[in-house]
């Protein structure tokens, strides 16, 4: 996926992902400020704004860092300043890359997962959006082709984010609630399995 | 609680009003947040900016070491909390004269978080940006893992050198450099008699029976290494010196400078009533004294204690604490 393809699958996508805004912001009352909602929305918006302004010819990682900028700075929160450092980390992994494949997404990923684990202090099973990130960098980093891949890490995010049902949130405001976090979907771990949700529904899966 | 407070949730920006008004010439707001105050001529071209931040209730620390040949900026947080990673990343932009912002601080938790997220912010604007934790908390780590340690009143010391360093137009690898030789040589212990009422919820920052002292109390009221009947101001004293010197391995014919430190309630007599005890336990050990400070430089709102801190000396490392600095709570001249 080149550049002006590569920009029109995230508009496409973040388009798509805002449907999810207000499931998000109801399972973030529950376990947290109920920003996320918002954080989403706005956050979608400027990026798609962003990138209309970016000259042609940009590269995947100037794209995915404009990305991160706009997003940081939509509606400045601890989990827009994650996600864009996340990006930041992911956009490193495709310096002088300008075909992003299948390869290329888990790399960045990945990259971004680590990224906001080590930021954020947390780990797999904290009951954070990591939780998702995780399996779904593992299962594009298993596909054979783009399509595949992306079924894959869909199915990865979305079995992470059921589990994460059962667990105890340990990072965050949603720490606060102890145990009665048990039973309570996680917000960040669903926002991950919506973007790659929406991802495959905005088109052009990535070539492998 | 007796405080001279208005409502509880207005103290701290009170208070930073209140500052900024005592002195326009030193000190602003660069945006409308009122929790973030730069140097008044921020940022200068060229030379490294220096941002430090963390919870109010221990002036002068950590807005009072922001001026010249000290930091360029703070981020200020509630009373004992984190200011949050947007304002860190705000007084980032405000100090950045081009030549790279060090992130300067005391180790704890929540400060990391957000510093560590504003230099992802930085990096997305393209400001370099480095980060030195002040760690000379001896009582809350042992040596072997002083990484983890917490910064408490030496990072006085490291303010000094860095803003020194960038103040004479060091790049922003040398500050972090010459800010990290100072956290190294740095220790730092403390002694409490009495904890602070937190104006929003009333509560304690720790509990103490009357007549009891804790020895390695933190600057927020964690725990120390010692509980017990109150002693002598030498005893005391005696207790604080052993464990820097063992910690900083000083030896016959070393130089050092020394802090002692009120924690708000403590007066100054007392102050140099331990510092007398420090004089006379160094020299008899034939440590000199190349500089020393004593008064109030790291606080915990009204709470009865006191630290020292010791830092190893070299000539660069005194040159930087020599430096002339100025801000409307520190002076050096």
């Amino acid at each position: 996926m080149h550049s002006t393809e590569l920009i029109e699958q995230i508009q496409r996508s973040l388009k798509e992902v805002v449907k999810h805004a207000d499931e998000l912001r109801d399972l973030d009352q529950a376990l947290g400020d109920g920003d996320l909602g918002i954080t989403i929305t706005l956050g979608a918006g400027a990026v798609i704004e962003a990138l209309e302004e970016l000259p042609d010819g940009a590269t995947p990682a100037e794209i995915a860092r404009a990305c991160a900028k706009a997003f940081a700075n939509a509606n400045p929160s601890t989990m827009a300043a994650l996600v864009a450092g996340g990006l930041l980390a992911g956009s490193k992994t495709w310096k002088d890359l300008d075909d992003v494949d299948i390869a290329a997404a888990a790399r960045f990923v990945k990259a971004a997962g680590d990224n906001i684990a080590q930021r954020g202090k947390t780990q797999i099973g904290d009951k954070t959006i990591v939780d998702a990130i995780m399996p779904a960098a593992e299962a594009l980093d298993a596909g054979e082709d783009g399509a595949s891949g992306l079924d894959a890490a869909i199915a990865a995010a979305e079995k992470a984010v059921v589990d994460t049902r059962s667990l105890r949130s340990r990072r965050g405001r949603a720490a606060w609630l102890q145990e009665r976090s048990i039973g309570l979907q996680d917000p960040g771990a669903t926002a991950m399995w919506r973007f790659l949700e929406s991802w495959r529904t905005a088109g052009v899966p990535a070539r492998s | 609680m007796k405080k001279i407070i208005n409502k509880p949730e207005d103290f701290v920006n009170e208070m930073i009003e209140g500052i900024v008004l005592a002195h326009p010439d030193k000190l602003k707001n660069p945006g409308d947040d009122p929790r973030i105050l730069v140097r008044a001529d921020a940022p200068v071209a060229g030379k490294v900016g220096i941002v430090t931040g963390g919870g109010s209730g221990h002036l002068p620390l950590f807005k009072g070491y922001v001026g010249q040949g000290l930091c360029s900026g703070v981020a200020i947080g509630n009373v004992f909390s984190s200011p949050s990673s947007q304002q860190c990343f705000e007084a980032t932009k405000a100090v950045d004269g081009g030549a790279g912002v060090l992130y300067l601080y005391g180790n704890y938790g929540g400060d990391v978080f957000n510093f560590d997220l504003a230099a992802d912010l930085a990096e997305l604007e393209d400001i370099e940006t480095m980060t030195v934790l002040g760690r000379d908390d001896v009582a809350s780590q042992p040596k072997e893992n002083r990484q983890e340690r917490r910064g408490v009143a030496g990072t006085l010391f490291a303010y000094k050198a860095a803003g020194a360093a960038a103040e004479r137009g060091d790049t922003l690898e040398e500050v972090a450099a010459a800010a990290e030789d100072i956290v190294e040589n740095t220790a730092t212990m403390g002694i409490g008699l009495s904890p602070t009422i937190l104006p929003t919820t009333g509560a304690l920052s720790f509990d103490l029976p009357d007549g009891e002292m804790e020895i390695g109390i933190g600057i927020h009221g964690e725990p120390g290494i010692h509980r017990g009947p109150l002693e002598t101001a030498d005893a005391i004293t005696d207790r604080l010196v052993d464990a820097l010197v063992a910690d900083l391995e000083l030896a016959d014919g070393d130089s050092v400078a020394v802090l002692v430190n009120g924690m708000g309630a403590t007066p100054l007599e007392e102050l140099y009533v331990m510092y007398r005890r420090v004089h006379h336990s160094l020299t008899s050990r034939g440590v000199s004294i190349g500089k020393n400070y004593v008064g109030e430089y790291a606080t915990s709102l009204e709470m009865a204690g006191a630290s020292i801190s010791l830092l190893k000396l070299n000539d660069d490392r005194l040159a930087l604490l020599e430096a002339p600095a100025s801000s409307p709570f520190f002076q050096e001249v």
